[in-house]
């Protein structure tokens, strides 16, 4: 659910799932901390519910990380993909500049 | 959401009140009928009270016939209808007459839709009723008691319908927690 009254929708990708499973946090967890119900957790990371600017810094207070890291407009890659992956390039481009 | 403002007025010292209340009742029912809080007995109880309706508004039409015991009828509906209107709020949370206070902001938006509907429902629904009224008064010359009484049943029916209908939206489409919540 988007609190856009009109317009194109535009979707808002969360990391939310991600971020709490690293976190061993169950969803009543991270709803305590950020004082909402814990089924509007799960509305979050299933993406039925965009979350307000508040409701958002909430989450990446929990996380303590910025808003990009947890919320982005483009679908998110695997973390371990993303760190891995940038690693590999990075391995590939030293040896290439040798 | 708007920012909270310094001072606190009549309607804000209200809404906190209703809150204080509801989150009193909500503690005290917290635990009540643990069996019936799946999405599936929930959704038996909001058949259950579409079926009352259902007779509800049989009633309203036989009290229109003229039938001298269909009104006794009402009796029946409302041992039906109370018993498991008050399992729905309890097991539902109430969220659809919940103060703003007491929910976060996707239930909020949920309540909203729901009361939308509802309102929606009931402002063409009571069309009918009215209708039956106005047209049948002018018809009879006001001196048919029975479609009175039947016009007033269908209009409290309707109305009592239009009350329900967010918190059997809400029991209906609210998912269960999972399990690992």
């Amino acid at each position: 659910m988007s609190p856009v009254r009109r317009g194109e929708q535009l979707p808002i990708h969360n990391r939310i799932g991600v971020l709490r499973a690293e976190r061993r946090m169950t969803r009543a967890q991270l709803a305590a901390l950020i004082e909402v119900n814990p089924q509007t957790v799960g509305a979050l990371e299933r993406g039925d519910h965009y979350p307000s600017l508040d409701l958002a810094f909430r989450i990446c207070d929990v996380f303590d990380l910025p808003v990009e890291a947890v919320f982005s407009r483009t679908a998110f890659t695997p973390l371990s993909a993303e760190l891995y992956g940038r690693r590999a390039k990075g391995s590939i481009d030293d040896s290439s500049a040798d | 959401m708007t920012a909270p403002r310094t001072e606190p007025n009549i309607l804000d010292r209200y809404q906190d009140y209703r809150t204080r209340r509801f989150l009193k009742n909500e503690r005290r029912h917290a635990h009540s009928l643990p069996g019936w809080r799946s999405q599936a007995r929930r959704r038996m109880l909001v058949v259950g009270l579409a079926v009352t309706f259902a007779f509800m508004l049989v009633v309203g039409i036989l009290c229109a016939l003229g039938l001298q015991w269909a009104p006794l009828l009402w009796l029946p509906a409302c041992a039906l209808f109370f018993p498991m209107w008050i399992a729905l709020q309890i097991v539902s949370g109430r969220r659809g007459d919940a103060p703003e206070g007491a929910l976060d902001e996707f239930e909020i938006a949920q309540r909203n839709s729901a009361r939308s509907i509802g309102l929606t429902v009931t402002q063409y629904a009571m069309m009918i009723p009215i209708g039956y009224l106005i047209f049948g008064a002018v018809i009879t010359d006001g001196a048919d008691a029975d479609m009175a009484y039947a016009g007033g049943l269908l209009a409290l029916t309707v109305l009592i319908i239009g009350g329900c209908l967010p918190a059997m939206i809400l029991g209906w489409t609210r998912t269960d927690p999972y399990p690992e919540d």
